[in-house]
């Protein structure tokens, strides 16, 4: 794991950190993420997935995908999103165990996972308004209890 | 008293459906089911199925996904039924009573006979609750 | 045999197997499950967004409604990721009596867990002593934390109430009539064939598939994957405590039978030298209302397996951004998978196999009172 920085290097890094042992965050370039994933599989055999976070920051959109390495070191690899286009290719082909993590983001958030198999909704209910994300910022819960009303 | 009342007051037969729980309530309930506590003293059994149950026991707040369901399960059962709201958040709404997918407590869609407060209420409690619902068949 | 037409069979929300409500809708061709699309979604609260309407002081009270049956895991995985943004370090004995109160919840929850594996089964006998044995250990979290089920004991910064001797002394007592029983159920479980004929080879979930799938927890290890979260990324104390991390090789319900079984053997090793071992001194460090903008992840070993919290704070009482990823999503994924091929008949047991929470699974995302 030492050497990681040096070998991640091509893949577009923005930042680097580990605030504690076993904890390592990286932000990349959107671009690079699929690259990134499958040198990680390949290099260091990082299969586990834990969670994909998604998080509104405004103008964009951060995603935290939370992988752990030997199920010990907790790598997560954050990407930030425009909300103009809120499309993210997906990595279902790369990590089968991904599917219900990307339609989780996609019901809360609104991010599209382009290739992804199946993105009806999974968690919000089957009357819940169209296009009515409840984890963005501009929806408080008095907003979306009156929408709900609707 | 008549034979039919006599009958159901001593063996209402229950049904438990989660409306959207913590299942802090739930496994309370079916603790009351078991060897300590032991409710089939009461005639009280636990049934799977809407068509034979007197009593629907609902815990935890309606939400938005599950309201129709449990509408549903209540105009299943056979009349005369009654409705025992158990928990906090089944009597109230409770901690999620704001939530944006929460309705609140299950008289907001349903009539209810007793409620049992508690978050979880204990397994007494449950008992206690039933047999208060026992008392008012009897009338 | 392929029958050439698909009949689509859905099942839940209620049923009489399932004591939440998810709905899953199968596609089966004469007998056997050819595909199935689960909805979950029913117990949705809106938890997280609830916790970035309230303090962290409140959020600990939601943390511990999000699964009643795993309650005490959500505040340990909450308080870690909380003390994480500041790195706030707690007292010994705190952290041994989080240890202590995790350990019988995972002991209740298990038992529980095999009492409700029974019972699909049709051996109602063994869940009624599951059940029954249970009892005590729901007498020893009451007499800690004056709870049954929502502890209420820990606090960001420590926990809130101590373990003295008596109880200490107690706990003991109850352990060793626990154990002994547990022993003898397991020399049952092995034997007896109403339940052998339901839980071998049924709902085979092969170890190249369950890491494909990111399974965790028991699920994982009853495929003969070695990984648990208090091993492998030790929280708490538990690097400093011997114990061993359970796998079976049976791949199937009866192997993640056999696992949670021995696990509860192990949990009571653990309890026995928590109490041991436990050094006097406070209870909790004093800490902070608000948190500087920072990022933190905390994993804990759930009984269902791995639980991670991520938050995000910004300088106020609120957090920015927070996530919990229960282990039951985790395992949904493997369980969709082993589903496929299987006898509709099976269909209860294996669901039953990952020991779904599907109140962790869809959260809540509750909201401020105005």
């Amino acid at each position: 794991m030492e050497d990681l920085i040096k070998k991640i290097e091509p893949f577009g890094v923005l930042e680097f950190k580990r605030p504690k042992e076993r904890r390592i965050f990286i932000r990349i370039k959107s671009e690079f993420l699929r690259d990134l994933i499958s040198f990680l599989i390949g290099e260091y055999d990082l299969r586990h997935l834990s969670t994909i976070t998604g998080i509104d920051l405004g103008e964009e959109i951060e995603l935290l995908y939370h992988f752990s390495y030997k199920h010990s070191i907790e790598i997560t690899i954050g990407i930030k999103i425009p909300k103009s286009s809120l499309k993210v290719p997906t990595i279902t082909d790369l990590i089968p165990g991904a599917i219900f993590y990307e339609k989780e983001v996609h019901d809360m958030l609104g991010v599209v996972f382009e290739g992804h198999p199946d993105l009806s909704p999974l968690i919000l209910p089957e009357n819940w308004p169209e296009g009515v994300h409840p984890l963005r910022k501009d929806y408080s819960i008095e907003k979306l209890k009156e929408l709900i009303k609707k | 008293m008549s034979i039919k009342k006599w009958a159901r007051i001593r063996s209402p037969w229950l049904i438990h459906f989660n409306t959207g729980g913590c299942n802090g309530c739930d496994i309370e309930f079916v603790a009351a089911i078991t060897p300590r506590y032991d409710v089939e003293r009461f005639g009280i059994l636990l049934k799977g199925t809407p068509r034979q149950a007197d009593i629907l026991g609902v815990t935890g707040p309606i939400t938005m996904q599950v309201a129709h369901r449990v509408l549903r399960v209540y105009k299943q059962m056979p009349e005369p039924k009654f409705v025992v709201a158990i928990g906090t958040c089944a009597v109230s709404g409770g901690a999620f009573k704001d939530g944006y997918s929460v309705y609140g407590g299950v008289d907001t869609i349903l009539p209810v006979d007793v409620y049992i407060p508690g978050c979880p209420p204990k397994p007494e409690a449950i008992i206690n609750g039933i047999v208060k619902l026992i008392e008012k068949i009897k009338g | 045999m392929r029958y050439g037409t698909t009949i689509k069979v859905p099942f839940g929300p209620q049923h009489p197997a399932l004591k939440e409500p998810e709905c899953f809708l199968f596609e089966v061709e004469g007998d056997f499950v050819v595909n199935v699309k689960p909805r979950i979604g029913y117990v949705h609260r809106g938890i997280e967004k609830a916790f970035e309407n309230n303090t962290y002081m409140h959020d600990l009270y939601l943390a511990e409604r999000i699964c009643g049956i795993c309650s005490h895991a959500h505040t340990v995985a909450f308080t870690q990721t909380v003390e994480g943004l500041v790195s706030l370090e707690i007292p010994q004995r705190a952290q041994y009596i989080r240890l202590i109160m995790a350990e019988l919840e995972r002991l209740h929850s298990h038992s529980l867990w095999v009492g409700i594996a029974a019972h699909e089964a049709g051996f109602d006998t063994m869940f009624m002593y599951l059940w029954r044995d249970r009892e005590m250990i729901m007498d020893l979290m009451e007499e800690i934390s004056g709870n049954r089920v929502l502890h209420a004991i820990n606090t960001i910064g420590g926990v809130r109430r101590d373990i003295n001797d008596e109880q200490a002394n107690k706990i003991r007592k109850y352990l060793d009539k626990f154990e002994e029983n547990i022993k003898n159920y397991i020399k049952v479980l092995e034997t007896e064939n109403t339940f052998l004929k339901r839980t071998v080879g049924v709902g085979i979930l092969k170890p190249s598939d369950a890491i494909a799938l990111c399974a965790v927890g028991p699920t994982l290890r009853a495929s003969g994957i070695k990984n648990d979260v208090r091993k492998d990324d030790p929280y708490l104390l538990y690097d400093e405590i011997p114990f061993e991390v359970i796998t079976h090789d049976g791949c199937d319900v009866f192997a993640r039978t056999i696992v949670r079984c021995e696990e509860m053997l192990e949990s009571i090793k653990i309890i026995r030298y928590a109490l041991d071992h436990m050094p006097k001194g406070e209870l909790k460090v004093k800490a902070p209302r608000t948190f500087p903008p920072n990022e933190s992840i905390g994993r804990v070993e759930a009984p269902r397996g791995e639980l991670i919290h991520y938050t995000k704070s910004n300088g106020t009482s609120k957090p920015e951004r927070y996530k919990v990823r229960s282990p039951t999503l985790g395992n949904l994924a493997s369980v969709c998978k082993t589903l496929i091929g299987a006898h509709i008949a099976d269909i209860p047991m294996i669901l039953a196999g990952i020991d779904p929470c599907f109140s962790c699974m869809d959260r809540i995302l509750i909201k401020k009172r105005s």
